[in-house]
């Protein structure tokens, strides 16, 4: 797990304090060490998500290493990943409102814009937002039908390259109560029904090649010290009876992964 | 016919009433009962309506029902000239039912950490959580595999009484500490849920789609 996002926490949180106890400056204060100890993060690229389940004009709560994100995406458009809170009273972004290509708090409705600004303040309409006022915005990038967010500063690390295959489809997201490393070996020891030849591109990617023909595409996001989640895509697999059997496969392979069973179908 | 409820505005249970109701564009009165704190749907007077001592409770002229999920139910039957909300055919009778008893059965884990947290009840909150978390993932899984197979409700192409059913207490489940991230086909079925015809927001649950 990454100690920076865990300091990050931290700060948020007694963020959130200080608005609740109706210090706002303080508030604010620690809100912008939250995002500057979060830019310290690991410089690597995680799957928070697969593309398909991120329907235009919608906002979701998503955890990475303890921290709180919102996923969304405006009416067209890829989808961008925020730090989950309105710079303004902390409140969660994921809970918010799209119009317009803005991302709106349900709390008094500032919108911000794609670059993170906010541009709209309900109660001061005549009000040019001043351009302090930003909520973190995080690099983003779509590749194999799921999306991947990279929570550094540095931003020097690429999104793996997984060879050959192009036509990714996606399949389901899995949240698993273990740990990353417990998850890895779980997959790794899973009977896919099939020879199973696997590869490990990246740190917490997993590609299994079955037969000729057909490959799964396995996605790590780490989300607390003892839960993970796994966003899947699959290629070579197209007949709407097959897919559904490949999600039924993954249910399954979650819930072996908990019942620490070991290989098993 | 003269349709009274006998409704709490904060409880889920009533508002799946108040939803159907709503669905079906049917006018009725309402009886707001003192739940907190007056512990009113446990006085003498309300046992006499409802033995069981909970809400929601529905008068339809001299017939008087209890259980939020037999009241959608009657509605959709007597009520619903269209018969989709309480489908009668063989493929999607039976799928109706059993998420009808998941509702009132596995999710009511959800409300349990509701009234602990909103309402100070006391009970072993890590346990309700837990089984709400365990309800909700067995309800993801199933509308995971609705989504693969091109289709967005609980059962059949259109919702039923037993969506109207689930959806409260999903969608309320953040007032007792029980977040949507493990849940990304449930987020999207209760993002389609608010734009049925009609709909009604409650205290907890956003007007905004």
């Amino acid at each position: 797990m990454d100690r920076s996002l865990f300091r990050a926490n931290a700060r948020l949180e007694k963020a959130r304090l200080a608005v609740v106890l109706g210090d706002v400056e303080a508030g604010r204060r620690e809100m912008q060490q939250s995002q500057h100890d979060a830019a310290g993060a690991r410089d690597c690229w995680i799957a928070v998500g697969l593309d398909a389940q991120i329907r235009p004009q919608s906002s979701h709560p998503v955890i990475v290493a303890g921290r709180e994100l919102a996923l969304w995406r405006g009416e067209t458009g890829p989808a961008k990943v925020w730090d989950d809170q309105c710079p303004h009273r902390g409140m969660r972004l994921s809970f918010g409102f799209v119009r317009d290509g803005t991302l709106r708090c349900l709390y008094h409705g500032w919108g911000y814009g794609e670059d993170g600004r906010c541009v709209s303040i309900p109660a001061h309409p005549e009000l040019a937002p001043p351009k302090t006022i930003c909520a973190g915005a995080h690099a983003v990038a779509t590749k194999y039908g799921i999306i991947w967010s990279n929570l550094s500063a540095a931003r020097a690390a690429t999104v793996p390259e997984i060879p050959a295959v192009t036509d990714w489809r996606p399949v389901r997201s899995l949240y698993i109560h273990r740990s990353a490393a417990v998850v890895l070996a779980g997959i790794a020891a899973f009977d896919y029904g099939a020879p199973a030849e696997p590869a490990t591109p990246a740190a917490d990617v997993y590609v299994v090649t079955l037969g000729a023909q057909t490959q799964l595409l396995l996605a790590l996001q780490p989300v607390e010290a003892n839960k993970t989640g796994v966003h899947i895509a699959s290629s070579g697999v197209d007949a709407t009876a097959d897919r559904l059997a490949l999600v039924r496969q993954m249910h399954s392979l979650r819930d072996a992964i908990e019942a620490g069973t070991g290989p098993s179908r | 016919m003269a349709l009274k409820l006998y409704d709490y505005t904060l409880s889920g249970s009533c508002y799946k009433v108040r939803l159907l109701l709503g669905f079906l564009e049917l006018t009725y009165t309402r009886e707001q009962v003192d739940f907190y704190p007056g512990r009113r749907h446990k006085s003498l007077d309300f046992l006499a309506i409802n033995p069981l001592g909970q809400l929601p409770v529905l008068e339809d002229g001299d017939l008087r029902l209890r259980d939020a999920q037999a009241i959608l139910c009657h509605l959709a039957n007597k009520y619903d000239k269209t018969g989709k909300w309480l489908p009668r055919d063989p493929a999607t009778f039976g799928t109706v039912m059993m998420w009808l008893m998941f509702a009132g059965g596995e999710i009511m884990a959800a409300s349990a950490a509701r009234l602990h947290d909103l309402l100070g009840y006391d009970l072993d909150i890590a346990a309700a959580r837990n089984s709400a978390h365990a309800a909700f993932r067995i309800l993801d899984d199933h509308l995971a595999l609705r989504e693969i197979a091109g289709a967005q409700w609980i059962a059949g192409d259109h919702p039923t009484v037993a969506d109207v059913a689930c959806y409260p207490y999903v969608a309320l489940a953040g007032d007792g500490g029980i977040g949507h991230e493990d849940y990304p086909a449930l987020r999207n079925w209760l993002r389609v849920f608010r734009t049925i015809p009609h709909f009604d927001p409650m205290s907890g649950i956003p007007e905004f789609a």
